[in-house]
């Protein structure tokens, strides 16, 4: 069965639909930490910021570098951290009226 | 270790240097960075491109920068590994009539270097930018020749190339000093050992002030903290970047490839503040002036906001070229925020010093370190984007 799935690209990252031979070909060219690989790829760039596929990269990198998950550094996490709308930012009076 | 050629940073700068100088056969080049490649000034980025600037000498070497950002992007040079020039061009937004009056002799100070600016309507900017809503503006300048790139496909092209042309690339590397003697730079010392060489170039960014300090060179710079955030993806709204020139701290967009919108605003802020000192106060500053042209962005939502260093001269112009106090080595930073931009031309340039003794463009000789000792300073005044 695993070889019948693995004929269908498998996606990682869900937001920008990055798929494993995507990162295993990224690795095979030199993006072995996972800042490089995020900006290369933008895995983990979406609106989920990486909660789904960050994880799953870290286990696939680490097994590719023979290294333990723990052993690889952990990307930078950017503010807000969930996406947020703009609109907040703003005081009332320039938010009101414009909503359809 | 002992090398040709060691060009300490590997941002755009520097990949950009060892690219043009492995073009013209050089052997035995490496460049050393401290992190990952791009992991500076590079990578924090807007990706703006323009000639559209104030002073003789910016006009000049960016249109040189424009003219290699299209050659670049052929599939015979780097199209093939993916760097692509997005020529969508730049329009600056009057709201003032003394800026409209500005714009009019900047457009004749372009025209006269042969960079097309023009001063366009509130109806021709609408046409440019469908989104926007025009009814404040006066007036606009439309830079064409403008554009962007996206900077982690054009990092990614390079190290394709310098690698194909046999150039070495350590990442990871810091180099914590610089050991001189004898009126020559011998050695960087990193946490990898000591690599010697017979050249050096030092375009590490908003590091260059400190390597140079540990040899006795002191090169005026200082890292000014610019704010910078990025929405989620749309799909492609508008092509040219959009300045507010009137609003002070001049607000941009730009809409990248993948679709997201990349909003900055100038803040006030001290020199040298680490990158992690984020601000609650940029968000309202830089939404509150983009939602008085694009009301719509209100409803969007920003996923990353994120600060990188303006690397600034006192004259906002870049330090090219040789030291007086050292024969080996060449100075490449202090872009004052357009190192992105400049990157081909930076290659050039420094080539040519090497090469040929002197750069072929030669508003480039007046950019070297010596021209604050002597009191040459560079004038400009739209230091954005």
């Amino acid at each position: 069965m695993g070889g019948e799935m693995r004929k269908h690209p498998t996606i990682i990252c869900r937001c920008n639909d990055v798929t494993i031979e995507d990162v295993e070909r990224a690795i095979n060219e030199g993006y072995t930490d996972l800042e490089s690989l995020r900006k290369r790829l933008r895995i983990g760039m979406g609106p989920c910021q990486g909660r789904t596929c960050i994880p799953l990269l870290i286990r696939l990198l680490a097994r590719k570098l023979g290294k333990k998950p723990t052993e690889i550094t952990l990307p930078v996490t950017r503010p807000p951290v969930v996406p947020i709308p703009l609109e907040l930012f703003l005081k009332s009076k320039d938010v009101g009226g414009e909503r359809k | 270790m002992k090398v040709n050629i060691l060009i300490v940073g590997g941002g755009i700068s520097g990949l950009s240097i060892a690219y043009t100088l492995a073009k013209r056969g050089i052997k035995d080049i490496l460049v050393v960075d401290a992190n990952y490649i791009g992991s500076g000034s590079t990578g924090r980025c807007a990706t703006g491109i323009r000639a559209s600037f104030t002073s003789e000498e910016h006009v000049v070497l960016m249109k040189n920068s424009i003219e290699l950002w299209k050659k670049l992007s052929q599939p015979e040079e780097l199209g093939k590994y993916g760097l692509q020039f997005d020529q969508g061009g730049y329009v600056w937004i009057a709201s003032k009539e003394e800026s409209v009056e500005l714009f009019k002799k900047l457009v004749n100070l372009h025209n006269s270097l042969g960079v097309p600016t023009r001063v366009v309507s509130p109806e021709e900017l609408k046409e440019l930018v469908p989104p926007i809503r025009a009814d404040e503006a006066k007036a606009a300048l439309h830079d064409p020749t403008a554009g962007k790139s996206y900077v982690f496909d054009t990092l990614h092209a390079y190290i394709k190339a310098c690698k194909e042309l046999g150039v070495r690339i350590m990442t990871f590397t810091p180099v914590r000093k610089l050991v001189a003697g004898g009126g020559k730079v011998k050695a960087a010392v990193t946490d990898k050992g000591s690599i010697e060489a017979d050249t050096f170039i030092v375009a590490a960014g908003s590091g260059s002030k400190k390597l140079m300090e540990s040899i006795g060179v002191d090169i005026p710079l200082k890292n000014l903290p610019r704010h910078i955030m990025i929405t989620e993806a749309f799909k492609p709204a508008f092509k040219p970047l959009v300045i507010d020139w009137d609003a002070g701290g001049a607000p941009y967009i730009v809409q990248t490839k993948e679709g997201n919108f990349i909003i900055a605003r100038e803040i006030e802020e001290e020199p040298e503040q680490p990158l992690g000192s984020v601000r609650i106060d940029f968000l309202p500053k830089v939404v509150s002036a983009m939602a008085k042209w694009f009301p719509w962005i209100k409803r969007i939502r920003v996923l990353r906001y994120w600060i990188g260093y303006y690397v600034t001269s006192p004259d906002h112009h870049p330090i090219y070229g040789p030291v007086d106090e050292y024969e080996n080595i060449y100075l490449a930073c202090g872009y004052s925020g357009h190192g992105y931009m400049l990157a081909p031309v930076t290659g050039k340039i420094i080539t040519e010093w090497l090469l040929d003794g002197r750069p072929s463009i030669p508003q480039a000789e007046r950019l070297t370190l010596r021209r604050f000792k002597e009191g040459r300073l560079i004038e400009e005044f739209a230091i954005v984007g």
